[in-house]
């Protein structure tokens, strides 16, 4: 199966290990994933004003260039990327305003057709749990992992339709399907202080500690996360811990890196020099 | 200085705030669950239970709170709200008014070199979108 792909910024410099290993993990399950022509930034951010119609014209552009190409879904893992594409969808179909107003500024005809889909949901309907497990079912033998989906995933619900907005639990069910044991892991939607870490970095700071303690405490020996800047706020928050003593690092991993683990992409692929934690102890095992 | 709550100037902003954010917080009732949720109270000096109450109470300072600064538009306050008002919506149109003006509080030059260099792209086009002008 083919499928149109969306990288997205972050992917393509500091994130280049979840690029790679969500491609290499997708291949591996017979999903192709085709990168989309000529793509730019999504816009990070989903408008909140509602006057604000610019700041959907990227996310915009994206989606008409799929249509344009005759796909009716495109794929995207940045949780951030998922978010606003999903978002500026929605507001295509069921806002006239919008569709008036970013058609007329990109002179195309879009009227939300394009469905954004997360890997996740790739695994889950298109290659299904239940075969995973019956292919792969040993392969985390046991370890221990903490989801983390944080905000962009799972909320505004009504909009992102990603689970319970408060427990949500496809990470989980992935997770378990591969053989790992999902722990209860209180903090999981908590925001992990997102672009404050330019501007209230000690709030980034305090909401780490509060999810790397939660996480812990839950006896995980990795997080899990499908969004660049959670994995970096809480991988490189972990640095900054003053008592050393009592602190246990958790390494922080992108999920597509544990599936390109279980399918034996060598490490040195796998982009973890640009994590903090050093996730190598937990990835061998695998 | 007293404060006039009804002038002119004063209704009109927060006819602004009520039209860009397209929320209507005369429907909260001040439940609090929005600031028990959220994210960035420990550095804020308005709960965003308090902002709405200012905006109801027609107290212009609600504009130069730090509150909304510090906002990380996590959204929890909008999925949790049982009156169903999208508060982050509301945040967002007090910032939204403050851009608009000039007002701003992220600035290239005062983040660090080290911060600009390590953090994920992501980062910073999310934080000027919502924090700089």
């Amino acid at each position: 199966m083919q499928i149109l792909y969306f990288p997205g910024c972050t992917l393509s410099t500091k994130a280049k290990g979840l690029d790679i290993t969500t491609r290499e993990a997708l291949a591996a399950l017979g999903v192709h994933l085709c990168e989309l022509p000529r793509w730019t930034c999504c816009g990070t951010v989903f408008p909140l004003a509602q006057d604000n119609y610019i700041q959907m014209v990227a996310a915009a552009r994206l989606l008409a260039t799929s249509a344009s190409l005759g796909e009716n879904r495109l794929v995207t893992v940045c949780s951030f990327c998922y978010h606003v594409l999903k978002r500026v969808n929605h507001a295509i179909k069921n806002n006239r305003e919008a569709k008036e107003k970013i058609n007329n500024y990109l002179e195309e005809n879009y009227s939300g057709e394009v469905q954004p889909v997360h890997p996740l949901e790739i695994i889950r309907n298109d290659y299904g749990f239940n075969r995973l497990r019956e292919k792969l079912g040993d392969s985390l033998k046991g370890l221990r992992v903490a989801c983390y989906y944080g905000c962009m995933l799972v909320r505004p619900p009504g909009e992102m339709n990603f689970g319970n907005p408060d427990n949500p639990t496809i990470m989980e069910e992935f997770i378990a399907a591969l053989g790992g044991v999902p722990v209860d892991f209180a903090s999981k939607t908590k925001c992990c202080g997102s672009y404050q870490i330019l501007n209230t970095p000690d709030l980034v700071a305090n909401r780490t500690k509060e999810i790397l303690a939660s996480a812990a405490a839950s006896g995980a020996q990795a997080i899990i996360t499908s969004c660049p800047l959670c994995q970096f706020n809480l991988d490189r928050q972990q640095e900054k811990v003053a008592d050393k003593k009592n602190f246990r690092q958790i390494p922080v991993l992108y999920f597509t890196q544990l599936l390109a683990a279980v399918f034996k992409v060598p490490l040195d692929k796998m982009g973890i020099e640009e994590h903090y934690v050093d996730p190598r102890a937990v990835l061998k095992e695998i | 200085m007293s404060i006039d709550f009804a002038s002119k100037a004063n209704r009109e902003i927060f006819q602004r705030i009520r039209e860009i954010s397209g929320q209507n917080p005369e429907l909260c009732m001040q439940c609090g669950t929005c600031s028990a949720s959220c994210t960035g109270i420990g550095k804020m000096d308005f709960l965003p239970r308090q902002v709405i109450r200012k905006i109801q109470l027609g107290d212009p300072g609600v504009i130069n709170c730090h509150s909304i600064w510090v906002c990380t538009t996590c959204l929890t306050c909008s999925a949790r709200c049982p009156r169903g008002i999208d508060v982050g919506r509301i945040m967002e149109a007090l910032r939204v008014i403050n851009l608009r003006k000039g007002n701003e509080v992220l600035v290239m030059e005062n983040i660090p070199t080290e911060v600009k260099v390590e953090v994920p792209q992501m980062a910073l086009t999310s934080g000027f979108r919502k924090l700089s002008a």
